[in-house]
């Protein structure tokens, strides 16, 4: 149904993608998700046309439509497109609104488009505002009018570009829940969303879109509870990141506490966790260095991972050198420093590849 | 960190504020043993403004510990924060230490 080869976008020296390669096949539904200012939008124009890409093809229905021959309205009459701000006609009534373009095309006369309308009204739940104007509806109903009227045309694909965003929450389940019908019904459907639950819900595959292309896709499940790469799991998990290195025992212990009481109070992390992050790094430092004195120089770098979503943190702790693994202890002693970190730790693990031990905590 | 020094009747209260870790235990550990050293054999080290301690600073614990018990001394805990008694709890010390309330009830007792 859609796909793009090679296509780039750039506006100026703006490089905005570059060889994005999609498919979208009959009856899928795709969400395409990632951090604003990444192109979801100007993809979905590029595909529609409302753009001319620099380079590469828009396949629709196995027609190249970046073609100079292509007549791109016929084109458009089978691909829908809804946007953030509803583009409705302010000087039309709704149904004027949603009867428009098949008439105006002569796709249907009018009494046939305006009973066609009305059935759309009543799948949207607007049936008694048929007669209305935009500026007397609310946004969600303002949306649910141009989903109507991108219907109207019976389209074969429908563009879906961050439907909600201009929704107050109080109206976003309204649109979201006739999105979700259409995408039962087995229409074939590319959405840009930030709801990130309505796209693991709705959604067949998900592209994660990063780094000026498709970062990662996979099916909902590969992306929203098994992300490989490491925007795409900063991204689902909400994930905010301190990192910090060590090179040498005569770091600044006090200044690198200091960093990270900043970060955790930034992300509203309250004091006893900020204690129990503190706690398990001045350890984990404290071990590693006492067991590398004299062997080599000192190479440690952590991060904190805080996901807003679940409100944990993970401590990721590497070290360079030979296999250590702290939470292995031979020898009988002081070990007190791991007995806290066990303590206050929910899970820990070691593990050593290619000469780097690494060990994960989450708090 | 900071300790300061009270008299309460006949016992020396050493009032603790702030972080123990690895970059004060040293000093901390000088604040405290030069009140031991000092004759005095009844000590409560209130925690109300301990707010932090790693596993440096619970050792100057048990050092302070041992060294009471070396001189039959009483060695009294007060005001632990939640935060302070779950790390000494963890840790196995609140079984070692005597750890009250406040200082009010640790020099009743």
């Amino acid at each position: 149904m859609i796909q793009t080869v090679d296509l780039c976008k750039s506006f100026g020296n703006l490089v905005i993608f570059k060889n994005i390669n999609i498919t979208v096949q009959k009856g899928e539904c795709v969400a395409v998700i990632g951090p604003s200012g990444t192109g979801k939008s100007v993809l979905f124009r590029t595909i529609a046309m409302l753009e001319k890409p620099d380079s590469g093809q828009v396949f629709i229905n196995g027609t190249d439509i970046t073609r100079k021959d292509i007549n791109i309205n016929k084109v458009r009459e089978k691909l829908g497109m809804v946007y953030q701000g509803f583009h409705l006609f302010s000087h039309l009534n709704v149904i004027d609104n949603i009867t428009l373009a098949p008439i105006k095309v002569s796709i249907m006369k009018k009494q046939e488009a305006q009973k066609k309308a009305m059935e759309l009204l009543s799948m949207v739940g607007l049936t008694e505002k048929a007669s209305a104007f935009p500026h007397q509806l609310s946004g969600g109903q303002q949306q649910r009018v141009a989903i109507a009227r991108s219907l109207a045309m019976d389209p074969d694909i429908i563009l879906f570009d961050e439907p909600t965003s201009a929704l107050d929450p109080s109206m976003t389940g309204e649109v979201l829940a006739i999105i979700r019908k259409l995408a039962r019904s087995g229409l074939t459907m590319m959405i840009s969303t930030h709801e990130m639950s309505f796209a693991q819900d709705v959604a067949n595959r998900v592209l994660y879109i990063d780094e000026k292309g498709v970062y990662e896709q996979g099916t909902a499940h590969e992306i929203f509870q098994n992300p490989q790469r490491e925007k795409t799991r900063m991204f689902i998990r909400k994930l905010k990141v301190f990192s910090y290195s060590i090179t040498s025992r005569g770091f600044d212990m006090v200044a690198m506490n200091v960093q990270i009481e900043l970060f955790c109070q930034k992300y509203n992390i309250d004091s006893r966790k900020i204690n129990h992050i503190q706690l398990v790094l001045e350890e984990l430092i404290l071990e590693v260095s006492g067991e590398a004195e004299g062997k080599q120089q000192l190479k440690i770098d952590f991060t904190i991972e805080h996901s807003e979503e679940k409100g944990e943190i993970l401590i990721t702790f590497c070290y360079e050198g030979e296999f250590q693994n702290p939470f292995e202890h031979e020898e009988e002693g002081d070990n007190l420093g791991m007995v806290l970190i066990t303590g206050v730790a929910k899970n820990f693990s070691h593990k050593y590849e290619d000469g780097r031990n690494t060990i994960n905590i989450n708090i | 960190m900071n300790t300061t020094l009270v008299k309460s009747g006949e016992y020396s209260v050493i009032i603790v504020e702030g972080r123990v870790d690895t970059t004060n235990a040293g000093e901390f550990e000088k604040a405290v043993m030069d009140v031991v050293e000092s004759g005095t054999d009844k000590i409560i080290l209130d925690c109300t403004g301990l707010n932090y301690i790693s596993s440096s600073g619970l050792r100057i614990f048990l050092i302070v510990h041992k060294r009471m018990l070396a001189k039959k001394g009483c060695l009294k805990l007060c005001s632990l924060q939640p935060g302070i008694k779950e790390i000494f709890d963890i840790s196995g010390f609140s079984t070692i230490f005597s750890i009250f309330p406040d200082q009010q009830t640790a020099e009743s007792d």
